[in-house]
């Protein structure tokens, strides 16, 4: 607990400045939005799809790392955890959304819907009462995997019994398993039928992947920041960085790879079912959105990431991590907005106003979250000895 | 060794990736012995006799094809693709999991890697050596096979590049020659033992020439590990590539059942997954046979097994997310390949591939399956029959009622099918028989490397 006294004080500042800060974002979004309210649901749908993927990413990895151990996992469990503790919070953001399904999705309108035979098609999947079931379901599932994950965590650090590290391996697998199923449904629900006459097989493959790389992106960003002093201090190695540095450099690539592969076979294919999404997606100004996600989503980290003294300095791969959270940001908003605006980007302040807002509050509860358990796991027998060579 | 599934979670170590009581003398005696031991073994010569026979099945099949065509098979419009190709990526993939083992999880620095990736590495060129069999005895005049490849010539004529079948003629070679030189690059060190250990004339002449002055010297060591890990880089994106353009070669096409996205990451997954179960499939008999249980112990298989569950889940994934699609797509042509699979006349192969492929498998969560011998051998068969069959469906089921029902037809193979692929298995066999017999089929020198690592080791 000595770590936690001696950042209290900038812990309470930060946390405290985020609040007030995502608050008065909040203000300023409702009051924009009482204006023009389809925009609001709109940035509000990407500012949730955006922040969502933190505890689901974090979970997701956690549960990875809980399989596979390795000491790089000691720096970083903790901030997973937190993440994962912020699940809480997104399910209560998620409840104004229902508010404005009817603004956002089309499938919604039984007369759009009575028009149009694919929709009529799809309508014993698309409807609201189904819609509402599964979510509830995919909630329900990560409610009870994140309990899990931190209440065992938590045990452990306690009681130091060292069966509970067995019990969250075995939870892990069947985890995951239940992790991809929930998030490949919950994408297809709240992204894709946005567009509902499109649909890609890999797609729910993707969107998980741009939760995991974001979510480690987040993770290793904290225990750099927290790396300045005691206890992480001694946990961060450069060892363990270049561990991690790695791994951020295998998500990168997963995510070129299937992105590219939807893009390819797609574009191959080129037909009218599925051709659309990729047409809106590379005219115009979403070319250019499109040009600079491949820079920086790919080739940039993808070349800076190779370098080992880059992965072995701690701040230089917390800094990049830092931004590939904002260029995560970025995909998710090539993969929702142009659902709406078919033209090419267009500045909306709400656009900006919600996700800030939105992550105001995440900062805020994570950092409460992060704070309330010690800064490293003490009793996982996995870490054994982990702290006594700094390789 | 085993430790109950409960006492594990009080203590969380592992069975050793090498038994105790070994010297790095030891090791070299009990791995070199295998292939310098004067006599050979009787089981030796009946394998490789059964698999030489299994050979020349192969031989027969081809001379008659070549001597007639391909009519022979069973292929017609509108199956193009028959036995051919449904053993071509049958094959490629099981090669994937030799690269895997060796590349992959050398850059993963897991060392329970090494007692098996030797094997597994011969085990991938000698499957690619049969999977690149099949496009070439497939393309009917097989002496034009040099048309693939774009070169100049007099009338200025290229292949189509952007046919993926023309990326696949570049992936394949590229992976053939990398996987050779991996594993040549590997061999190097344990033919200079052999060579340094070899009684007679001639097999210090052989091994030497092969061993290329390998002296062992501290300059030699370093150039070596820099090499060995400059290929492991190379042929990591090399073994997804191989299998996403053999994917693309279907992929691309907009045949339903066919163009789908999910293809390259799900052929990818099952490629590793059909290899691994390969790798169990030669590893547990030859452990049995040369007395290796102390090299490759239940904590390779165990591990091979949970990899296999892994890549399994992920292959049920692919299906799931296609058959899922067909109808949430709403196109009419997607839905009936899907129901022309489940209910069709090919029903009793796609509910024999989700048997095989996905329901049995799952036995493999109990921890009880993945440590015992003689269950795991059967799971990875099986698995090995279920990725056959899931390209049957692929290749067949798709393509036999596309969208002219005029011109819908069943494909039945001939027994010159059913040879060509019995004889490929022949052909794989007899090269991994004249494998163990003539090579080291554990690398000596990395054995030696984890003797000396695991002695101050506390699991």
């Amino acid at each position: 607990m000595m770590a936690t006294d001696t950042f209290g004080a900038r812990f309470d500042r930060t946390q405290r400045r985020a609040f007030i800060l995502g608050i008065a974002a909040l203000i300023l979004a409702v009051l924009d939005g009482l204006r023009a309210p389809e925009q609001f649901f709109r940035s509000y749908l990407l500012a949730f799809v955006f922040w969502l993927g933190f505890p689901l990413g974090c979970a997701a990895f956690l549960m990875v790392h809980h399989l596979t151990g390795g000491f790089w996992g000691l720096p970083i469990r903790r901030p997973l955890e937190a993440g994962t503790r912020t699940l809480p919070l997104l399910t209560a953001l998620a409840l104004p959304l229902l508010l404005g399904l009817s603004r956002l999705y089309s499938w919604t309108h039984s007369d759009l819907v009575a028009a149009d035979a694919a929709l009529k098609f799809k309508q014993p999947y698309l409807n609201l009462p189904f819609f509402l079931i599964r979510n509830v379901i995919y909630f329900a599932v990560w409610w009870t995997l994140v309990r899990r994950l931190n209440r065992w965590s938590d045990e452990q650090d306690r009681t130091g019994d060292p069966l509970l590290a067995a019990r969250l391996e075995n939870m892990s697998g069947p985890g995951l398993l239940l992790y991809g199923f929930t998030v490949t449904f919950f994408s297809i629900d709240w992204i894709m039928s946005l567009e509902p006459h499109w649909f890609s097989t890999i797609f729910g493959m993707i969107f998980m992947v741009l939760q995991v790389l974001g979510a480690l992106a987040l993770a290793i960003l904290v225990a750099g920041l927290l790396s300045q002093r005691e206890p992480v201090a001694s946990a961060v190695t450069p060892d363990r960085f270049n561990d991690l540095g790695n791994l951020v450099l295998t998500f990168v690539m997963l995510w070129a790879y299937l992105a590219f592969c939807q893009f390819l076979i797609i574009w191959a294919g080129d037909l009218i079912q599925e051709i659309p999404w990729y047409v809106t997606r590379a005219q115009g100004g979403w070319a250019i959105v499109a040009l600079v996600m491949i820079f920086l989503s790919f080739a940039t980290p993808f070349y800076l990431l190779l370098m080992r003294p880059i992965k072995r300095s701690v701040q230089t791969l917390a800094t990049l991590c830092g931004a590939l959270i904002v260029i995560n940001f970025l995909n998710v908003y090539w993969m929702v907005v142009p659902a709406f605006e078919k033209s090419g980007p267009r500045f909306y302040l709400l656009d900006l106003l919600l996700p800030m807002g939105m992550g105001g509050i995440w900062v805020a509860t994570f950092l409460r979250q992060l704070k309330s358990r010690p800064l490293l796991p003490l009793h996982d027998p996995r870490f054994e000895g982990a702290l006594e060579h700094a390789d | 060794m085993e430790s109950d599934p409960l006492e594990r979670g009080a203590e969380i170590s592992q069975p050793r990736v090498i038994e105790p009581g070994y010297t790095i003398s030891t090791v070299t005696d009990k791995i070199s012995s295998i292939v310098l031991g004067q006599r050979t073994r009787p089981g030796w010569f009946l394998g490789f006799g059964a698999s030489f026979l299994l050979l020349l099945i192969l031989l027969y099949a081809v001379t008659v094809l070549f001597a007639i065509g391909v009519g022979i098979w069973g292929v017609n419009i509108p199956v193009g693709w028959g036995f051919a190709i449904v053993n071509f990526i049958w094959w490629i993939g099981i090669g994937h999991a030799g690269t895997l083992i060796s590349a992959i999880l050398l850059l993963l620095h897991q060392k329970w890697r090494t007692s098996i990736n030797r094997t597994a590495e011969a085990m991938t060129i000698f499957a690619v050596l049969c999977a690149g069999m099949f496009p070439v005895l497939h393309l009917g005049r097989p002496w034009l096979a040099y048309w693939l490849f774009p070169y100049p010539n007099t009338m200025w004529y290229w292949p189509q590049f952007r046919s993926p079948l023309v990326w696949d003629v570049f992936a394949v070679s590229t992976y053939l020659t990398v996987s050779l030189l991996f594993w040549f690059v590997g061999l190097i060190p344990d033919l200079a033992t052999l060579r340094d250990r070899a009684r007679t004339r001639a097999k210090q002449i052989v091994y030497g020439f092969l061993a290329m002055g390998w002296r062992g010297s501290a300059v030699h060591w370093k150039r070596y590990e820099m090499a060995s890990l400059l290929l492991a880089g190379l042929a990591t994106p090399l073994v997804i590539s191989v299998h996403t353009v053999v994917s693309f070669d279907f992929a691309i096409a907009i045949l339903p059942g066919w163009h789908t996205t999910i293809f390259p990451p799900y052929f990818v997954a099952g490629a590793i997954y059909s290899g691994f179960a390969m790798v169990l499939c030669l590893a547990i008999p030859l452990r049995k046979f040369y007395g290796l249980e102390d090299f490759i112990t239940m904590r390779h298989l165990d591990n091979m097994g949970k990899i296999m569950l892994a890549t399994g889940l992920i292959v049920a994934y692919g299906y799931m997310m296609e058959a899922f699609m067909a109808f949430y797509g709403a196109d009419i042509y997607e839905r009936y390949v899907t129901l022309n699979r489940m209910v069709g006349p090919y029903a009793a192969v796609y509910w024999s591939l989700i048997a095989l492929n996905i329901v049995i498998p799952q036995a493999l969560w109990s921890r009880r399956v993945r440590t015992s011998v003689g269950a795991l051998f059967a799971v990875a068969l099986i698995v090995n029959c279920g990725m056959w069959l899931e390209r049957f469906v692929i290749v067949v089921i798709s393509l036999h009622r596309d969208f002219m029902p005029s011109i819908w037809l069943m494909y039945a193979p001939t027994r010159w099918d059913w040879m060509t692929l019995l004889g490929s298995i022949g052909l794989f066999l007899t090269l991994l028989f004249l494998f163990i017999r003539y090579l080291p089929m554990i690398s000596i020198f990395e054995m030696r490397s984890l003797v000396t690592e695991t002695e101050g080791e506390r699991t």
